[in-house]
């Protein structure tokens, strides 16, 4: 599969030669392919977030090197080249929002591309129609949900037609309804947008819906691959202090006592269907 | 505490009336005629058009004027200690005197002086919140845009200006928000904020506005960082989704304006001052 990040060796240390100095990112060796949907997951200071930030230029790398596309972060020139390339949706809506209006927010991003008037209309009428959003088109965001702002924010960077997304943890302000909303529009515009995705988040409900997922502890990525494969590796998902899905955990209880349920079910669906096998 | 409430400047509510229909720019424009005209009148009279002026835009406007006035209530304490103040400390010569103690003395032209600031800031005021309550923001600050544009050509970054009060405009009701999350939490913790004298309360504001402010800078930080990712570099290179259209009923704006403004230049040179 085609790569559109790569990083190697990638190290970053904040407040570099002080003697508060932290290695956020050690030695970091990992890849984004196209088109799939990738989790980052692990507990706070892992150093997803710093990862995540090198991914739109937004840190340099301290060691080694990230490209994404071929283009290095390291060059200044290719910055706007990335980020047309990355988008980023962060945690807190209300303090990525910039206009007091839904719509003018989503034509943000595409003024500071320079586009022609005609072309930032219908990028902002096709973002407000992917996300669901026309009906909030003339809204302020203090008016919405923190989930619609979220949305909102997301709708803002898809105007900008990125090829990838990344969610820097952008559910964990929400209320389980707007975390439901904000995962399957990631889904969707994976699934049917065609956009890679890279989705930062503590909650390993989100995780399971991942093609592939990375584990991170102390600034390296312990684990690699999809939720099946990771969660198989009981010990060590411990040791990284992250919880299982609920499925597998139920799985993992039914097993215990005795009733047959077949390996690897992280998501609920699956565990659904697999106990109405059962009962046949 | 409903801080959030009280704050009219700066909200926009959206009506279809034929001020609202006005073109930013000539209501950017026009409120700033009047800002200068209300400036330069000293006398009762000059006034009195003004808030005639005004009632008339406010009624064609259909803004509720409760509504318009609900911001004010939070500024008249301190409108009445300038308005003592100036009635006390303002010195003239050859005026009456009302009333004598000590240093102080109450005079005529005191008071001429005070009620002068306070019609100047209630004006102000209502002018200001007024083109804010029939302007969206949005509208606001692409009529600015356009017209400071040509500052541009002497070294004025005007765009980058603006978009630091587009910004500024979206969080007042954010930071409004937060201010009353901080108190309520104070307040839980047994902070009471309303007991006490005035320098025990006064007293009781700073462990209020520290938070305040670091949760801005905090947040400050992160929307650069938001807005780098969205690919911000300055006004240079940038375009816009909406492009301004002045139409008839600005042509007609005009017109009242003149007659407005030469009715009331007219009242400010013939009539007597008040101070």
């Amino acid at each position: 599969m085609h790569k559109l990040i790569e990083t190697n060796g990638l190290t970053y240390y904040y407040r570099k030669g002080t003697k508060d100095e932290v290695k956020a990112l050690d030695s970091v060796n990992m890849a984004v392919y196209k088109g799939e949907m990738l989790s980052i997951t692990g507990q706070n200071g892992s150093g997803k977030s710093t990862l995540a930030r090198h991914f739109n230029a937004l840190l340099k790398p301290g060691q080694g090197s990230i490209l994404i596309k071929g283009l290095s972060t390291a060059n200044k020139d290719s910055i706007p080249e990335i980020r047309k390339i990355i988008g980023m949706v962060f945690q807190n809506p209300d303090n990525q929002l910039v206009s007091s209006i839904v719509e003018e927010d989503i034509a943000f991003g595409p003024e500071n591309l320079g586009l022609p008037q005609a072309e930032i209309i219908d990028r902002v009428d096709w973002a407000l129609e992917t996300l669901n959003l026309e009906d909030l088109r003339r809204e302020p965001p203090h008016n919405l949900s923190e989930g619609q702002k979220q949305q909102v924010a997301i709708a803002g960077v898809l105007a900008m037609k990125p090829e990838c997304i990344v969610l820097d943890e952008p559910t964990a302000h929400l209320d389980p309804r707007g975390r439901r909303e904000v995962l399957e529009s990631a889904i969707r515009l994976n699934r049917e947008e065609g956009i890679t995705i890279v989705l930062l988040t503590h909650f390993m409900s989100e995780v399971v819906h991942c093609d592939r997922m990375l584990v991170m502890e102390g600034g390296a990525v312990k684990m690699d691959g999809s939720p099946e494969k990771v969660f198989r590796q009981s010990a060590e998902i411990k040791s990284a202090g992250l919880d299982f899905p609920v499925a597998s955990q139920v799985a993992e209880g039914l097993r215990r006592e005795g009733f047959k349920i077949k390996p690897d079910i992280v998501r609920t669906e699956e565990l659904i269907d697999c106990l109405c096998q059962l009962k046949s | 505490m409903e801080l959030t409430k009280n704050i009219t400047l700066g909200v926009y509510l959206p009506g279809k009336s034929s001020i609202h229909n006005l073109d930013p720019r000539t209501k950017i424009i026009t409120a700033t005629i009047m800002i200068v005209l209300l400036l330069i009148s000293r006398s009762y009279a000059a006034f009195a058009l003004s808030a005639l002026f005004t009632g008339f835009l406010i009624t064609l406007s259909g803004v509720p004027a409760g509504y318009a006035m609900r911001g004010l209530k939070p500024m008249l304490p301190v409108l009445a200690i300038m308005w003592v103040f100036q009635l006390f400390l303002f010195k003239a010569p050859d005026t009456t005197v009302y009333f004598h103690w000590w240093i102080f003395e109450a005079t005529a032209a005191g008071l001429h002086m005070g009620n002068l600031i306070i019609l100047r800031v209630l004006f102000l005021f209502t002018v200001t919140t007024f083109l804010t309550l029939t302007t969206s923001v949005v509208s606001l600050t692409d009529g600015l845009e356009n017209l400071l544009k040509p500052l541009r050509a002497i070294g004025i970054p005007s765009q980058e200006l603006v978009m630091t009060l587009v910004i500024a405009l979206r969080f007042v009701l954010i930071l409004a928000e937060e201010l009353e999350k901080i108190i309520k939490a104070q307040m839980a913790r047994g902070v009471a904020f309303d007991r006490g004298n005035f320098i025990q309360k006064t007293r009781k504001i700073f462990p209020v506005f520290l938070p305040l402010f670091i949760g801005a800078f905090k947040r400050a930080e992160e929307l650069i960082v938001a807005m780098d990712a969205r690919s911000y570099t300055g006004g240079k290179g940038r375009t816009k989704m909406k492009t301004l259209h002045m139409g008839r009923v600005d042509l007609g704006a005009a017109a009242v304006m003149i007659v407005y403004g030469g009715m009331l230049i007219y009242i400010i040179i013939s009539t007597e001052p008040m101070i």
